[in-house]
């Protein structure tokens, strides 16, 4: 357990190198959701902008280890690949996940201030999560990518791997419309919706599982 | 004799290149030098030594077990410096203590920082800001300071002035006093191991060329620098290998007292290091 707290505090020390443009950020997302606030509800559209702008940048941990070939060093220490690999899956979620939690905590605070309260805070609760089980797709399909090609090799193909994966479920929901064109009449999307938190829970076990076990398997094989 | 590391017929192939049948046994409380010009073999053995890579024949043991099935605690017993890796940059002095806090549990936060004071390194400072010298300092500090059996060193004094190159000398002279700890250090400053090695490998081109002790290359071998019309009257088989050099040929010895009794008249002196590996490498 020490190893993968001290793992988690290596990549946690790289986001200090930024701390500057992060409180920047911070304060201009504030004024903005304000100032949003005044006209109308902010709490899903904040809850989100810290999401998307803080919960991605885990990625750059990546490339600073890229730089410092630091993974070399860290195997040759008592650290094994599983456990460089599990840090790295645990830094990415919680990235995600904080700043979604403060992004909403924020927003919150903000959106009572200035309007009273939330409107249908259900409805906003479950975009926040479709949102962040989106960007959990984005960051499970490139990390496996950046442990095959690394992060500036792997760029490309971690835009064309999500972009191709959704393709094919598009083309193969298409597919299934025209072999059985009755089929989506029965699905009823409100209650689909009721339970997407659940759905969403399923997918993100899934996706970073699934992901996880991927790298994990490409890390083992490669040549540091 | 007890061995904290033994190499064993290592053989790794690449499509360009071969490291073959490469075999190093370090006894307890020794030194030995890797020598070899750039892009010889000595990193690709130290990654197998290490399991950064997986090689196609051969046995690598580590405190007389298989390096692949080291369990934590004996993991934690072996030092590492590796010349082109490191942590990030972004990261200075005290960080770097935490880390190693949580990767070893026998880490000796008292004696990193007593040495951090002793070699005068910036605590607050960014790796980044510091001298090449500086970082390789700080490298060989955390390989030390979680008192490990073994150092394995990847070109350990590269980047470091004199006066630091001489304390570290020392360091691992003194680290190796008790009889039980070893270390394997790769170099091409050869001067280092002057004062250090008990043993020198040479390894050229993936295969080891000579694995010579120092006792012997002090006492058996020897260097004679000559012009052409007398390097002609020596026979080739009683000298080791010869090189021209600018208007002078030199000449390498490998069995002194031999060659002495057959020529004695020329002067032999000790060969120095560098000397040796110039011959073993270009020599003829």
């Amino acid at each position: 357990m020490n190893i993968i707290k001290g793992l988690l505090l290596k990549d946690l020390y790289v986001f200090r190198n930024f701390k500057g443009n992060i409180i920047f950020s911070v304060f201009m997302f504030i004024f903005l959701i304000f100032i949003g606030s005044l006209r109308m509800d902010m709490f899903t559209i904040g809850s989100i902008l810290f999401l998307i702008f803080f919960g991605m940048n885990s990625i750059s941990s990546f490339s600073y280890d890229e730089n410092a070939d630091s993974d070399k060093y860290l195997l040759s220490l008592p650290i094994t690949r599983k456990e460089v690999v599990l840090s790295k899956y645990l830094f990415v979620f919680l990235d995600s996940f904080i700043s979604l939690i403060v992004g909403m905590l924020v927003s919150l605070f903000i959106t009572i201030l200035v309007r009273g309260s939330v409107d249908n805070i259900g409805t906003s609760l479950r975009i926040c999560l479709i949102v962040f089980t989106s960007t959990s797709f984005l960051m499970c399909s490139n990390v496996p990518c950046i442990y095959k090609w690394g992060v500036e090799k792997g760029r490309m193909q971690s835009v064309i791997i999500p972009a191709l994966f959704v393709f094919v479920l598009g083309m193969l929901g298409s597919l299934l419309l025209v072999l059985f064109p009755g089929l989506y009449l029965n699905v009823n999307l409100e209650y689909l919706f009721q339970i997407s938190s659940f759905i969403c829970l399923i997918l993100n076990i899934i996706f970073y599982s699934v992901s996880y076990l991927i790298s994990y398997k490409i890390y083992l094989k490669k040549e540091i | 004799m007890e061995y904290n590391l033994e190499v064993l017929n290592l053989v790794k192939k690449y499509p360009d290149f071969k490291l073959d049948s490469v075999n190093i046994k370090l006894p307890k409380g020794k030194i030995i030098g890797l020598i070899g010009e750039n892009g010889s073999g000595k990193t690709t053995t130290i990654k197998a030594i290490l399991n950064l890579m997986n090689y196609d024949k051969g046995n690598i043991k580590i405190f007389g077990k298989d390096s692949r099935s080291l369990i934590k605690e004996e993991r934690e017993q072996i030092g590492i410096v590796l010349s082109d890796s490191f942590f990030s940059p972004i990261l200075n002095v005290n960080d770097i203590n935490k880390l190693m806090k949580d990767f070893y549990h026998n880490w000796n936060e008292k004696l990193y920082y007593e040495m951090i004071k002793e070699f005068k390194i910036p605590c607050n400072k960014p790796l980044k800001e510091f001298s090449s010298g500086m970082k390789m300092k700080i490298k060989v500090l955390c390989a030390i300071a979680h008192e490990p059996k073994l150092l394995i060193l990847d070109e350990p004094t590269n980047g470091l002035d004199p006066i630091f190159r001489y304390e570290i000398i020392e360091l691992f002279n003194n680290f190796v006093s008790n009889g039980e700890n070893s270390i394997l250090m790769t170099t091409h400053i050869t001067s280092d191991l002057e004062h250090l090695t008990d043993e020198v490998i040479f390894i050229d081109d993936g295969h080891i060329i000579l694995d010579v002790s120092k006792e012997v290359i002090d006492n058996e071998y020897g260097i004679l620098e000559l012009p052409e019309e007398k390097f002609i009257k020596i026979k080739k088989e009683d000298y080791f290998k010869s090189l021209k050099y600018k208007d002078e040929y030199l000449v390498l010895v490998n069995s002194k007292d031999e060659f002495l009794k057959k020529y004695s008249k020329m002067i032999l002196r000790k060969p120095i290091l560098e000397e040796l590996m110039l011959m073993l490498v270009k020599g003829e």
